[in-house]
C-alpha cells in the first residue's frame, strides 16, 4: 500500500556569522552548507494500519510526512502510495488522500464552516449525493453540528481541529495524514478526535499515518511504530516489540520508614548494576527504584529489598511506554 | 474541454468565496468602496491638471496621450483585480510553509493561487482606463473604426497576460529565495513607463520596454495601430507573441519552484 524506500532530503542551509555584520558579509560572499534533513528512510504500511510516526523535535518527521504528501520532492529515494508517485502525479494522487498538519488549518477563515466544504466538495469533485451522506456521517462522527453555521475564527482550536480533519476526510481518501493532530488540545477533546480516528480506519479501513508528541495517541491507536531521530529510522515494529526490546526497565516501588536504610541499600554493588540499569528515587517515605529486568530478575530483586528493610504498600510497575520513548529519544541526543 | 469546464468552475466558486468574505466584514467593505472612489476622482483630477498643461508630446496630441494611459490601465487593472494574489506567494505564502495547503489540492497550483483571491482596488483602475478611454475616443472618432474598436477589445486579455506573465515569473523566484515581493515590486514599476510613447525615452530605455520587460508592448504599440494604423504585424503581434512567451516562461519556473520548495519548519 504504501512503501517507502531509502527516501532522503537534503536542504541548503546558508551559514551567517552572528550580527548585522555578519548578514552584511553573508550577502555578498554567501556560504551555504548541506544539512540533511531525512537519510535514507525505509519503511512499508499496509492498508487498513494506522502508523505512529514519532521522533523528538526536528527529527525528520515532518519532513517525511510532506514527502509522503507531495508537498516537497525528495533529494534520492522513492515512495510510492496506492500505486502513485507523489510528485509525480501529484493531481490524481492527492484525490486519494487527507492531510491535518495540526499547527496549520485549511478552512476559510472568515467564512462560516460550511462554506470551506462546499468549496472542497468542488474542488475534490464529490459528487451531490455522496456528498451530503458524507457530511452526514462526519457530523455524526465529529459532531460538527453545533459549530458548522460559525465563522471559522470564531471556532475554539478543539473545534477547529475536528473541522479540519472532516476536511481532509471530506473526499473518502484511502489513506488519512494526521501530522500532530492533537497538538494542544484538552483530554476531552483529544479523546474524542482518537475515538473517530479509529472508528473511521475500522469502517473504511482508512491507512492512518499519524505523528505526535503524545504518547497515549500511539498507545491507543497505532497498531506499529517507526521511530526516527537525526532523520534516521531507529526502531520499526509494534508496541509490544518495542517493549520487549528496550522495555525491560521495571519500576519497584514502596514505602519505608527509614528512607536513609533505603538508600545504603547497595543494589549495585549487590547485584552489580551497570550505569544505566538503576536509578533510585526517594520522596519522603516513597522509594522509587528503576532497574533492567534483564540483568537482575524482579523477583531477586524484590527478595532483595524485603530481606534487608522494613517496607510496607510494595508495587512492581510494567515499563511504561513513555519511560522508553524518553530514554531512547536521549541516547539519540548523546 | 472538460476541464477548462472545470477550471471556471472553480474560479467561480472562489469568486464567490471572496465576495461572501467581503460581506462578512460589511463596514471594512463599505468604507474601502467609499475610500476608493475618492481616491479615483482625485487620479482624475490629477491627470486633468496635467495634461492641460502639455497639449502635445512628441507628436502626440493630449487627446492621444491620454488615451494610451487610460488604455494601458484596463489590462493592468485586469490583471490587479483576479491574479493579485502573486503578491503574497512572493510576500509570505512561500516564505510561512503556507504553500503546503496548495499540494494537497488537485487543483493545478498556479491556477488555484491565481484564482483564489480577488483585489477590489483594481476596480479603480479598470474604471479610470475605460473612462479616459470613453471620454477621448469621440474626439479621436475620425481613426477609429468599428474594426480598431474589435482589435482593441481583442487583445486586451493578451495584455493582461503579459502583466500575469511577467508577475508569475518574479513571484516563482520566492520559491528559491522564500521572499521576491522586493523583485516582483521592481519589475512590475517599469510599467510606470508604460503610461505615455514610448518615442519620449532614449533609445537604451525603448529597447528595454520593447524588448526584456517589455511594457511598451502593453499599451503604446497598440495604441499605435488603433489610433494610426500601422504596422499591424509588429504593433499587435509582438503584445500576443510576448503574452505566449512570458506566460509561458511563468508557467514552465513556476513548476520548476515548486519542485524546489522547502515548506517551513511546524
Amino acid at each position: 500500500m504504501i512503501y517507502v524506500d531509502k527516501l532522503r532530503k537534503e536542504f541548503k542551509k546558508t551559514i551567517k556569522d552572528p550580527g548585522l555584520k555578519g548578514s552584511i558579509k553573508s550577502l555578498f560572499k554567501p556560504k551555504s552548507e548541506k544539512v540533511v534533513a531525512v537519510s535514507d528512510i525505509s519503511f512499508e504500511v499496509p492498508e487498513g494500519e494506522i502508523l505512529g510516526f514519532i521522533g523528538p523535535n526536528g527529527a525528520g518527521k515532518s519532513t517525511v510526512i510532506k514527502m509522503l504528501t507531495g508537498i516537497l520532492t525528495p533529494t534520492s529515494g522513492t515512495c510510492t502510495i496506492n500505486g502513485k508517485n507523489p510528485t509525480e502525479n501529484r493531481k490524481s494522487y492527492v484525490k486519494e488522500i487527507g492531510v491535518v498538519f495540526g499547527q496549520r488549518t485549511q478552512l476559510w477563515w472568515d467564512l462560516p464552516l460550511r462554506e470551506t466544504y462546499g468549496v472542497l466538495k468542488e474542488i475534490y469533485e464529490v459528487p451531490e449525493d455522496s456528498y451530503k451522506k458524507r457530511m452526514a456521517f462526519l457530523n455524526e462522527v465529529l459532531e460538527l453540528d453545533s459549530f458548522i453555521t460559525s465563522p471559522v475564527r470564531t471556532l475554539s482550536l478543539g473545534q477547529r481541529m475536528r473541522a479540519d480533519i472532516a476536511a481532509s476526510l471530506l473526499h473518502s481518501p484511502k489513506v488519512l495524514f494526521l501530522d500532530e493532530p492533537t497538538i494542544g488540545l484538552d483530554v476531552v477533546v483529544k479523546d474524542n478526535i482518537r475515538k473517530a480516528i479509529e472508528y473511521i480506519n475500522r469502517q473504511e479501513k482508512t491507512t492512518v499515518i499519524l505523528t505526535t508528541h503524545d504518547l497515549a495517541d500511539i498507545e491507543l491507536l497505532a497498531n506499529r511504530i517507526v521511530m526516527i531521530d537525526k532523520g534516521s529510522n531507529v526502531f520499526d515494529g509494534t508496541i509490544g516489540e518495542l517493549k520487549t526490546k528496550y522495555g525491560q526497565i521495571r519500576e519497584l516501588c514502596f514505602e519505608t520508614d527509614s528512607p536513609n536504610a533505603a538508600q545504603a541499600l547497595g543494589y549495585e554493588k549487590h547485584f552489580g548494576f551497570g550505569e544505566d540499569e538503576l536509578s533510585l528515587e526517594a520522596e519522603g517515605k516513597t522509594v522509587k527504584v528503576r532497574f533492567n529486568s534483564s540483568v537482575v530478575p524482579v523477583s531477586d530483586m524484590l527478595s532483595y529489598t524485603l530481606d534487608k528493610i522494613n517496607v510496607s504498600d510494595i508495587s512492581v510497575k510494567d515499563a511504561d511506554i513513555e519511560e522508553i520513548i524518553r530514554r531512547l529519544y536521549k541516547q539519540g541526543v548523546e | 474541454m472538460k476541464k477548462i469546464k472545470r477550471m471556471f468552475k472553480i474560479h467561480r466558486i472562489f469568486m464567490a468565496q471572496e465576495f461572501k468574505r467581503m460581506m462578512e466584514y460589511k463596514g471594512d467593505f463599505i468604507v474601502g468602496i467609499i475610500g476608493f472612489l475618492l481616491i479615483q476622482l482625485s487620479n482624475l483630477l490629477f491627470l486633468w491638471i496635467i495634461f492641460s498643461q502639455i497639449p502635445n508630446l512628441m507628436g502626440w496630441s493630449m487627446n492621444e496621450v491620454i488615451f494610451i494611459y487610460g488604455f494601458s490601465l484596463i489590462p493592468k487593472g485586469i490583471d490587479h483585480f483576479f491574479f493579485d494574489n502573486l503578491w503574497a506567494i512572493g510576500h509570505f505564502i512561500v516564505r510561512k510553509g503556507d504553500f503546503d495547503k496548495y499540494l494537497t489540492r488537485p487543483v493545478n497550483t498556479l491556477f488555484h493561487v491565481l484564482v483564489e483571491k480577488i483585489q477590489i482596488d483594481a476596480f479603480g483602475e479598470m474604471l479610470t482606463g475605460i473612462a479616459l478611454v470613453c471620454v477621448t475616443a469621440p474626439s479621436l472618432g475620425a481613426s477609429l473604426s468599428v474594426f480598431r474598436i474589435l482589435i482593441m477589445l481583442a487583445i486586451i486579455p493578451f495584455i493582461t497576460l503579459i502583466y500575469t506573465g511577467i508577475k508569475t515569473i518574479t513571484a516563482s523566484i520566492a520559491f528559491w529565495t522564500k521572499r521576491s515581493g522586493s523583485i516582483i515590486y521592481v519589475f512590475y514599476m517599469f510599467n510606470d513607463f508604460a503610461k505615455y510613447p514610448a518615442t519620449i525615452y532614449n533609445r537604451f530605455v525603448q529597447n528595454i520596454i520593447t524588448y526584456i520587460i517589455p511594457f511598451a508592448l502593453t499599451s503604446y504599440y497598440p495604441a499605435l495601430f488603433i489610433l494610426k494604423g500601422e504596422n499591424p504585424l509588429f504593433n499587435l503581434g509582438m503584445p500576443v507573441l510576448a503574452s505566449f512567451v512570458l506566460m509561458g516562461a511563468g508557467i514552465i519556473v513556476w513548476h520548476k519552484g515548486t519542485r524546489a520548495y522547502e515548506s517551513a519548519g511546524s
